[in-house]
């Protein structure tokens, strides 16, 4: 059988007369005319994005601003001037994917997992070509402590964003969820960055990327979570038989 | 299918609080969206709720939807999260996504009722809930590979590759059952 000859039956089975009582659709429109009132559509996602990577910068400045900018003055030119354009550039793609994801119907170019990867792959690359130093002193004590000062900063930034899409809906939350997280993730690399003179390469390699896959984790966990309790708070719980 | 540039309009006045729009708007996608809901639930009854919960979702989050893009995807993609949403609440507490979607797949291949076991439902009964769905935007709603990958929240790739498999489906299962063309639904 061919392609055209299973196209012509489903489109013959599907043109065929659906009946749905006239009842329910003007229930429908019963029940939505008391709160018919002019609403204000969202702006466009370039605009949600750039407000985004701004909560992200605002975030890393602020937290390296109370930290202090030690990792930024023990930089030379071209770390400087490479890791601060692709922390930006992986924010605004965080941040725009972050921004479709609230939108139902939106176009997503890169799935939140894929991002989540490409982020991290990015870092690691990038990281891996700008630090040589391979010793490795307190590796653990060290790292701990830098992991937890970039998830810190992630939670606000993960926050903020979250705010500033409030208007939106997320048609699958957890993978919004996991957007706002490698959103934060990266905020709380850049505070990092900025703040961290530790520059060896096994210490920024895994403490300090590590900041983007925990952050996207927590997120995806909250999502699930909140998804979970709005779920089964609000119906009754029917066990399958 | 081209985005349908009436809807369109329409949805940009009934985000102005204009009744007669919203009228049409439940009108005109009422009936392909109690159609999705039918392919994939057990009864009628599922589908009539599950269209009237959309249409409340869809009032609750009209601003979503931004003047210039493609309107029918967005009303897919809100009934597609309540569809998901339906059936998670109905679940036991402790079933991950995946065995959400593995037992969607075992709803979806139940026998349905015989009030719409119509020629589409006979067709498309061989295949996932995933690639029923698929078909039924592209072939029923008539939605591009564009349209279906906005609605599903994935790739164009992906919608691809679920079309191409539902059709290998489809070419094994109706070539098997004696399917000829202008004889849906009925073994030759």
């Amino acid at each position: 059988m061919k392609d055209q000859e299973i196209d012509g039956l489903l489109k013959k089975a599907g043109r065929a007369p659906h009946d749905l009582a006239p009842e329910i659709l003007q229930r429908v429109a019963d029940s939505i005319k008391p709160s018919l009132h002019p609403v204000r559509p969202l702006p466009p996602t370039c605009v949600m994005t750039c407000g985004l990577v701004l909560v992200c910068a605002a975030v890393s400045l602020a937290g390296a601003a109370r930290a202090g900018f030690f990792g930024l003055e023990k930089m030379d030119f071209l770390e400087r001037s490479l890791i601060f354009p692709v922390l930006v550039l992986l924010a605004w793609l965080a941040g725009s994917e972050f921004a479709h994801a609230m939108i139902p119907g939106s176009l997503r170019r890169i799935s939140s997992r894929a991002l989540l990867g490409f982020g991290c792959a990015a870092l690691l690359i990038l990281f891996a070509f700008l630090f040589r130093d391979y010793h490795t002193d307190h590796f653990f004590s060290i790292g701990i402590v830098c992991l937890l000062t970039g998830f810190l900063h992630a939670i606000p930034a993960a926050l903020l964003g979250w705010l500033v899409l409030r208007r939106g809906f997320a048609v699958n939350s957890v993978s919004a969820g996991l957007a706002a997280g490698t959103l934060g993730g990266l905020a709380g690399v850049g505070v990092l960055e900025l703040h961290c003179p530790n520059f060896q390469a096994a210490h920024v390699l895994v403490w300090h990327v590590a900041v983007v896959p925990l952050s996207g984790a927590a997120g995806a966990f909250v999502a699930w979570m909140l998804r979970s309790w709005a779920g089964f708070g609000s119906q009754e719980r029917i066990t399958p038989e | 299918m081209h985005p349908d540039p009436n809807l369109e309009i329409l949805m940009a006045r009934y985000q102005q609080g204009d009744y007669d729009a919203a009228t049409d708007l439940i009108e005109q996608t009422g009936p392909r969206l109690h159609r999705f809901f039918l392919a994939q639930s057990q009864s009628r009854q599922d589908a009539d709720d599950l269209l009237q919960e959309t249409w409340l979702r869809i009032h609750k989050v009209r601003h979503t939807f931004r003047a210039g893009e493609p309107a029918l995807p967005w009303f897919y993609a809100i009934a597609r999260h309540v569809r998901v949403d339906h059936y998670r609440k109905s679940l036991s507490t402790a079933v991950g996504q995946r065995q959400l979607e593995a037992m969607a797949n075992e709803v979806a291949a139940v026998p349905r009722e015989s009030d719409h076991a119509d020629g589409l439902d006979a067709l498309l009964a061989p295949l996932s809930a995933s690639q029923r769905e698929v078909i039924e935007m592209m072939k029923v709603a008539g939605m591009s590979l564009e349209e279906v990958a906005r609605a599903t929240s994935s790739s164009v790739g992906s919608v691809k590759q679920k079309v191409h498999r539902a059709y290998k489906k489809l070419r094994v299962t109706m070539s098997g059952a004696g399917f000829r063309t202008g004889q849906s639904g009925e073994q030759s």
